[in-house]
C-alpha cells in the first residue's frame, strides 16, 4: 500500500423520499488495498457504490476518487473507475470481442491501444478461444468473467465490484475471489461489497460493516473480531420453533446475544464447554431437540451478531 | 464520436435481430404480395396488377322527358356502365326490375346491384328534383363496390353540374328577354355532361376533363389505374403501418437496456448522457430510414409501383422517417418498462396504424372519405399516409410539401417532448 487515498468517502447521505437508504457514510479507501462493504440486503451497500460510481446523485456529502469530486467532476471519476455491477450487463446478441471494443470506446480506447486493451483482457478473463462467439451461447461463468473483463479495459485506478458473488455456482464463485486477489496483487484498488461475511474475511485489508444505512464499525478483519473479545460462537440447529427455547437461552449464565433465523441460533457465550450442558439441559426440559452444533472461533458474523442483535443472514 | 459508437452498436443489434427483419422488412411486402396475389397478381403472368372484372347487375327504370327531345340521364348512365373503357372492371348485365337485380346479388351472381330510379331524368331538369341512384352489393365486398360507387358518384357529380349550368343559362337568357326553351336546356346540359365525363368520345383523356375512365389491364398501364393504384396505395398503408411500428421497437431498445443493466453501466463510464442518448436516437432514425429506403425500392421490383419523382418521394419518405422515429422516442418515454410494451405496441400502435390507413381502405368509397380523411389525420399515421397518397396521384414536390410540412412539425413536438422526459428520467 502506498499510503495515497483512492477514494475518500465523506459524510455521504442518500434519501429517496422518506427512505434513508445511507445515512452518514464516510470511511477512506487506500490506494492497493481491497475495501470491503460488507452488510445484510438493504443496508445501502449498493446505494453507496452507485454514488461513487456518480450513477446517483448524494443527498447530502461528497466523495473523491483519485482526488475528483463525485459531484464537481464526475468525468473524472468516471474515468478512474471500473465498475462490476452486481448483474451481468452485457450486449448479448454481441461476441465478447464485439462487446469489449464497444466498452472500450465507451472508455475512451481507440485504434491500436483498444486493440492491445481488448486483447489483454481476453487474456485475462480466459476467452480469447471464444472471442468471436455471441455472449448468448455462453454459460453463466463465460458472462461473469467477461462482466468483469469489461471493467478492467482502462486500467481504472479503483475497480468497484458490486456483490459480484450473488446467485452463482461455488466454482465461478472461487474463480471470481480468486481474479479479485490476482488483480489486487497487481496494485488495483478494489472496493468490495458483499452479504458473504467470509469473502469479507477472505479478501479485504480493510471491512465496513453496514446496517441501516450507516457503518457500525470499520477496521481490519483482526480489529473488527476483537470487538466480541474472547467470545465463543455457538451455532445450533434445533427441530422445532426457536420461542419454545430462546427465552431460556438467552437467561443462561455465560450467554452474552442469542439470536435466531429459519431454524438456526447463533449465541455468543463466555466459554462454550461451560455454556453447552446448560443449553442441552433447557433444551430438553423445553422438549426441543438440538439436531445440530458448531462451535467457531470469533469472526465477523459474530461481530455483527453483537453490534446489531441479529444475524448477517436475517 | 461517441455517439456514433452507440448508434452503429445498436444498428449492428438490430440488424442481427431476425424479428426486425421479419417485422420491418419481410412483412410489409408479405402482407402486400397478399392483396397482390389475391386480385389476380400471379395469374397476371408478371404484367402486372389485374383486378378481376366487377359483376353488376343494371336496371334502369328511368323515364325519358318528350320536352326533352326524350333526353335520358339514366340511358347514358347505364350505356357508360356497360361502355368498352370500363369492359376490363365492370362486367354488366341488365335486369328486368330491381327485384330481380337484387335477387342476382343476394344469390351472389353479380357483385353489385345498380337500380336507376325512373325519375333521374326528371331530377336532372328540375331544380328542386331529386333523385337517388341505388347500389345495391353484396356486403363481403368491399373493393368492386367501392369502384362502382365512385364511378356513379362522379356521373352524379357531372349530372348536378349540368343541371346547374342549364340554370345558369337558363337565368342569363331570361335576364336578356329571351326564353329559353326545353331543347337549348337540353342541349346545354348535355354539352356540359358530356365535356365533364368526357364522353362524347373526343374530350376522354384530355385536360379540362373533371375525370378521365381509362382500363387497367390494357398494354399501355397509366399510374393512375385504378387497381394498381389500389395495390400502391395498399402498399404505402403498410409501409407506414410497419415502419411506427419499427421505430418504435427500435425506440423501446432504451427501455430494454435500462433493464438489461447496459444503460445504467453506460452511465458508469466517461461518456456524456446526451452522447449516450443522442446515439441512440440516432441509431432509430438511421434504421427506419434503412427500413424505408428498402420497403420502396422492393415494392417497386417486387409489384412495379412506380412511387413517382425523386425530391417528392425523398421529401414524404424524409416526413414518414422523422415523424415515427419521433413518435417512437415519445411513446417509449411514456413507459416504465418493456412490460407495458406489449400493451402499447398491441393496442396503441395498431389502432393509431389502422386510423391512419382508413383512408386506404376507403379510397375509392364515394361519401365515406371526407369524414375518416379527417379522422385519420388525429393520428401522425394519417399524414404519412396522405403524404404517399397524394405522391402515388402523381403529386409534385409541391403538392406534398405541406404534409410532409406538417409531419417536421409533429416530429419536432414529439422529439422534444420525448427528450425531455427522457433526460428527466436519467438526469
Amino acid at each position: 500500500m502506498s499510503g495515497e487515498k483512492a477514494i475518500q468517502v465523506l459524510d455521504l447521505h442518500k434519501d429517496f423520499g422518506d427512505v434513508y437508504a445511507v445515512q452518514g457514510v464516510s470511511f477512506d479507501v487506500q490506494a492497493g488495498e481491497v475495501f470491503s462493504l460488507l452488510g445484510p440486503n438493504g443496508a445501502g451497500k449498493s446505494t453507496t457504490i452507485s454514488m461513487l460510481a456518480c450513477l446517483l446523485e448524494p443527498t447530502q456529502g461528497d466523495a473523491l476518487v483519485k482526488g475528483n469530486s463525485i459531484r464537481r467532476d464526475p468525468m473524472a471519476v468516471k474515468g478512474a473507475i471500473g465498475v462490476v455491477p452486481q448483474e451481468i450487463a452485457l450486449y448479448e446478441d454481441l461476441s465478447a470481442r464485439e462487446n469489449l471494443v464497444f466498452w472500450g470506446k465507451m472508455y475512451d480506447l481507440r485504434g491500436a491501444v483498444l486493440k492491445e486493451r481488448v486483447d489483454e483482457v481476453l487474456e485475462i478473463i480466459g476467452l480469447t478461444d471464444r472471442q468471436k462467439g455471441r455472449v448468448s451461447k455462453f454459460s453463466g461463468g463465460m458472462k461473469r468473467r467477461l462482466n468483469i473483463g469489461i471493467a478492467l479495459l482502462h486500467r481504472p485506478h479503483v475497480l468497484i465490484m458490486d456483490e459480484p458473488t450473488v446467485g452463482i455456482d461455488p466454482q465461478t464463485r472461487r474463480s471470481i475471489l480468486d481474479s479479485v486477489k490476482a488483480f489486487n496483487r497487481q496494485g488495483m484498488t478494489i472496493l468490495y461489497t458483499t452479504h458473504y461475511m467470509e469473502e469479507a474475511q477472505e479478501l479485504s485489508d480493510h471491512i465496513a460493516i453496514m446496517d441501516q444505512g450507516e457503518i457500525i464499525a470499520l477496521g481490519t478483519h483482526e480489529e473488527l473480531v476483537r470487538i466480541v473479545g474472547e467470545l465463543d460462537r455457538i451455532d445450533l440447529v434445533i427441530n422445532a420453533e426457536s420461542e419454545q427455547v430462546m427465552a431460556q437461552w438467552q437467561a443462561t449464565e455465560g450467554v452474552h446475544q442469542a439470536s435466531a433465523a429459519d431454524g438456526q441460533v447463533t449465541l455468543l457465550v463466555d466459554d462454550s464447554n461451560l455454556v453447552l450442558p446448560r443449553l442441552f439441559e433447557s433444551a430438553t426440559s423445553a422438549g426441543v431437540r438440538i439436531t445440530s452444533v458448531e462451535i467457531q472461533e470469533p469472526n465477523l458474523e459474530a461481530v455483527f451478531l453483537h453490534l446489531t442483535g441479529k444475524a448477517l443472514r436475517e | 464520436m461517441k455517439v456514433l459508437d452507440v448508434a452503429l452498436k445498436d444498428l449492428m443489434r438490430s440488424f442481427r435481430s431476425l424479428l426486425f427483419l421479419f417485422l420491418g422488412l419481410v412483412l410489409p411486402i408479405l402482407t402486400t404480395g397478399l392483396f397482390y396475389f389475391a386480385f389476380g397478381g400471379a395469374a397476371g403472368g408478371g404484367e402486372g396488377f389485374e383486378l378481376p372484372a366487377v359483376s353488376v347487375s343494371v336496371v334502369n327504370l328511368d323515364q325519358p322527358l318528350a320536352r326533352y327531345g326524350g333526353f335520358s340521364a339514366g340511358q347514358i348512365l347505364a350505356e357508360s356502365l356497360q361502355s368498352e373503357e370500363l369492359a376490363a372492371v365492370l362486367a354488366v348485365t341488365e335486369a328486368a326490375d330491381a327485384a330481380s337485380a337484387r335477387s342476382a346479388v343476394d344469390s351472389q351472381e353479380a357483385g353489385v346491384a345498380v337500380i336507376i330510379p325512373a325519375d333521374f331524368t326528371a331530377a336532372v331538369f328540375d331544380p328542386e328534383g331529386r333523385s337517388e341512384v341505388e347500389v345495391y352489393a353484396d356486403p363481403t365486398l368491399t373493393l368492386g363496390p367501392g369502384i362502382v360507387r365512385g364511378i356513379i358518384s362522379q356521373f352524379v357529380d357531372a349530372f348536378a353540374g349540368s343541371k346547374i349550368a342549364a340554370g345558369v343559362v337558363y337565368e342569363q337568357l331570361a335576364e336578356r328577354g329571351v326564353d329559353a326553351g326545353p331543347m337549348v336546356l337540353q342541349t346545354v346540359a348535355t354539352a356540359y355532361g358530356q365535356w365533364t365525363t368526357g364522353l362524347d368520345g373526343s374530350q376522354g383523356g384530355e385536360a379540362g376533363a373533371l375525370f378521365t375512365v381509362q382500363s387497367p389491364s390494357g398494354a399501355e398501364e397509366e399510374p393512375g389505374d385504378a387497381a394498381s393504384s389500389v395495390l400502391s396505395l395498399m402498399m404505402a398503408g403498410m409501409l407506414v403501418f410497419y415502419v411506427f411500428f419499427g421505430a418504435g421497437a427500435s425506440a423501446e431498445s432504451i427501455l430494454q437496456e435500462q433493464e438489461s443493466g447496459t444503460l445504467p453501466r453506460l452511465f458508469t463510464t466517461p461518456t456524456p448522457h446526451s452522447a449516450i442518448l443522442g446515439g441512440k436516437f440516432l441509431s432509430v432514425f438511421a434504421l427506419v430510414a434503412v427500413q424505408v429506403t428498402v420497403l420502396l425500392f422492393a415494392s417497386s421490383l417486387i409489384f412495379g409501383i412506380e412511387w413517382g419523382e425523386p425530391l417528392p418521394v425523398a421529401l414524404v419518405a424524409l416526413g414518414t422517417v422523422v415523424v415515427a422515429c419521433s413518435f417512437g422516442i415519445f411513446v417509449n418515454s411514456l413507459l416504465k418498462g418493456t412490460g407495458q410494451s406489449g400493451i402499447v405496441f398491441g393496442g396503441l400502435y395498431t389502432l393509431a396504424g389502422m386510423l391512419g390507413m382508413m383512408r386506404v381502405f376507403t379510397a375509392g368509397a364515394a361519401g365515406t372519405t371526407g369524414p375518416i380523411a379527417v379522422i385519420s389525420l388525429f393520428v401522425p399515421q394519417g399524414w404519412s399516409v396522405w403524404g404517399w397518397q397524394r405522391l402515388l396521384g402523381e403529386g409534385g414536390a409541391g403538392d406534398v410539401l405541406p404534409v410532409a410540412g406538417v409531419m417536421l412539425a409533429l416530429s419536432a413536438a414529439f422529439f422534444v417532448a420525448g427528450v425531455l422526459r427522457f433526460n428527466k428520467r436519467f438526469a
